[in-house]
């Protein structure tokens, strides 16, 4: 058996396209274009890949982006100060401060800052209390991406056994957190725990984030279980002097023959990550108008 | 006899109680704790009369205040607030149940987090996600102060947690996979249960389903920490049949007895906690 390779590329640009109908919808019959903030301070070179990224991508949905860069010695006292007048602005409905921020800031306070309605990458202690609560909130986008696939491969996942191999709070609690909410009985496995292989074994739907390549082996899955794989390590391309590869948590090419379905790394999980930024951002625009929100596009 | 085995709620409450008692005698907080029942609900008062001598026996100053039942959401939400303001309010107690035109979560929510004694404020349960634990809901925290009391340590050990509550089975969880354990969630839509409990160091039963837990569920030498509170016609009964899961595991929290002593000790340690930050943020001079 061959898995069913799951195209992350393919359902962001659907989700995508959901988000800028509804945009063009809001906009249309409202006369509300949904804007999205993000905040770079300093000058990281991934940092500003990202940003980049995700400013073309927010301007295609037809969302509008604003940007907002500090130097990197900016005090907390200033970015507190933008983040307040952002947090104050009506036509901004959600704010991304992209990390790392230099040493010198605390991202805890940073994301702390920003009103928790606006927080689209879900990562204020609100927002993870208010997941943990089961109540509305906005979701961190990567396990939101994750949720997503899930959703569209397997329909209804009550009663699955799933096993969270990771236990960050960017990532795996979340993720844990959705799949409880969706009725699997959740099992969160992580670097302390003993006999990983077969934990593993037990699960129909397994999803690994632990940022070691290729650690998931073939025999480790469950015969037709579904893998996403979120894990990315860059390493030298073997064949290609000078060029990087990059390699997920999972050994594709052995869990692909035991699986039913597999996310492909890259092309997998990636793609999703920016499209639920755009979702979420969508959600906070809705939710601050008080109109419906869009449907399958929140936990 | 004594059975080791039984592991009783006493003797960790009077030590809970006894190291707040020292710290208020040291810091000599000054401000209450305030219970609030809205409406006439006479099944709560039992809980504020455990609470209100708990904290008597500590020395912390206890208000009992029962609101009209007809007051709105809002008006509740003001009411609230205007405690928050108040540095004469240590921390807040809603008591449940509420009357129906009342939304408690969002009142939990409009209790500043730092006076949220209760540890249910959406950011407290987001704390608990992020690993600062010190401010929890009092039942997981009762069970897992229970659990360190076996001397157990949960590194690399499998806990097995059967109901996922929002105030005992997500949190319990959170907070023993922050120790190291490998934590499974289980519910009613769980495919096995005892599949998943025989291989568990650790269970931690709270759904309300009397004595949903026998012998042939547990592992041999498992500690069982039992949240259930039912109602029978033999009186108050776990979710553990304790007596006959005593001949497999290693401990076995009582109902009563076990769990709901402790709860009640924590509230007051998180009134402690309280009082420490709100110092910490300047509030209290």
């Amino acid at each position: 058996m061959t898995a069913t390779v799951i195209d992350g590329k393919e359902f962001a640009a659907r989700v995508r396209a959901q988000v800028a109908d509804h945009v063009a919808k809001l906009k249309a019959d409202h006369g509300i274009t949904a804007g999205l903030a993000v905040i770079l301070v300093g000058e990281d070179p991934a940092s500003e890949v990202y940003v980049a990224a995700k400013h073309r991508q927010t301007v295609e949905v037809g969302m509008a982006s604003f940007e907002h860069r500090m130097p990197a010695d900016v005090s907390e006292e200033d970015l507190f100060a933008l983040i307040d007048q952002l947090n104050a602005d009506p036509t901004v409905h959600g704010i991304l401060c992209q990390f790392p921020v230099p040493k010198h800031l605390n991202e805890r306070r940073v994301v702390a800052r920003i009103d928790p309605a606006k927080d689209v990458d879900g990562l204020s202690v609100v927002n993870a209390g208010l997941l943990a609560s089961g109540e509305k909130g906005l979701v961190s986008c990567t396990p939101l991406g994750c949720l997503m696939l899930l959703r569209d491969q397997l329909g209804n996942m009550s009663g699955k056994e799933a096993v969270v191999i990771g236990r960050s709070n960017l990532f795996g609690k979340p993720m844990a957190q959705l799949l409880l909410q969706e009725s699997c009985t959740v099992t969160i496995a992580h670097s302390r725990t003993k006999n990983l292989e077969e934990v593993c074994r037990r699960a129909d739907i397994l999803v690994a984030a632990v940022g070691r390549a290729e650690m998931v082996q073939g025999d480790w899955v469950k015969p037709g279980a579904t893998v996403i794989d979120v894990g990315i390590t860059r390493i030298p391309h073997p064949d290609k002097p000078g060029k990087t590869k990059l390699l997920g948590d999972v050994h594709y090419a052995s869990a692909a023959e035991v699986a039913n379905a597999i996310t492909p790394v890259p092309g997998g999980v990636g793609p999703m990550t920016i499209a639920c930024l755009l979702a979420n951002t969508l959600t906070a625009t809705c939710r601050a108008h008080g109109l419906e929100e869009p449907e399958g596009l929140t936990a | 006899m004594t059975d080791h085995r039984l592991l009783k709620g006493g003797p960790v409450r009077a030590s809970i109680l006894e190291d707040v008692a020292a710290y208020i005698v040291d810091q000599k907080p000054t401000g209450r704790l305030v219970s609030i029942m809205i409406g006439d609900t006479p099944e709560v008062a039992v809980y504020i009369r455990n609470q209100a001598k708990a904290a008597a026996r500590v020395g912390l100053g206890f208000e009992e205040q029962t609101w009209p039942a007809d007051l709105t959401q809002d008006q509740c939400k003001a009411r609230i607030q205007v405690m928050n303001d108040d540095p004469t309010v240590l921390g807040i107690i809603l008591q449940r149940p509420v009357p129906d035109h009342i939304n408690v979560r969002s009142l939990q929510s409009a209790i500043h987090p730092l006076k949220d004694v209760e540890g249910m404020n959406p950011a407290s349960i987001g704390n608990i996600v992020y690993n600062d634990v010190a401010l929890a809901p009092c039942t997981a925290s009762a069970a897992v102060e229970l659990i360190h009391a076996t001397g157990l340590t949960m590194e690399g050990l499998e806990v097995v947690i059967i109901g996922h509550s929002e105030i005992v089975g997500k949190p319990v969880a959170m907070m023993l996979m922050a120790e190291g354990a490998t934590v499974t969630v289980c519910h009613h839509m769980t495919r096995s249960v005892a599949m998943h409990s025989r291989r568990a160091d650790v269970v931690v039963v709270a759904v309300g389903k009397a004595h949903l837990i026998g012998p042939d569920m547990v592992k041999p030498g498992a500690a069982v920490i039992d949240i259930g509170i039912n109602q029978t016609d033999d009186g108050i009964v776990g979710d553990v049949d304790t007596d006959a899961v005593l001949d497999v595991a290693g401990w076995v929290t009582p109902v009563p007895g076990g769990v709901g002593p402790v709860t009640v000790a924590i509230l007051l340690r998180n009134a402690i906690t309280a009082h420490q930050r709100q110092l910490q943020a300047g509030w209290l001079a």
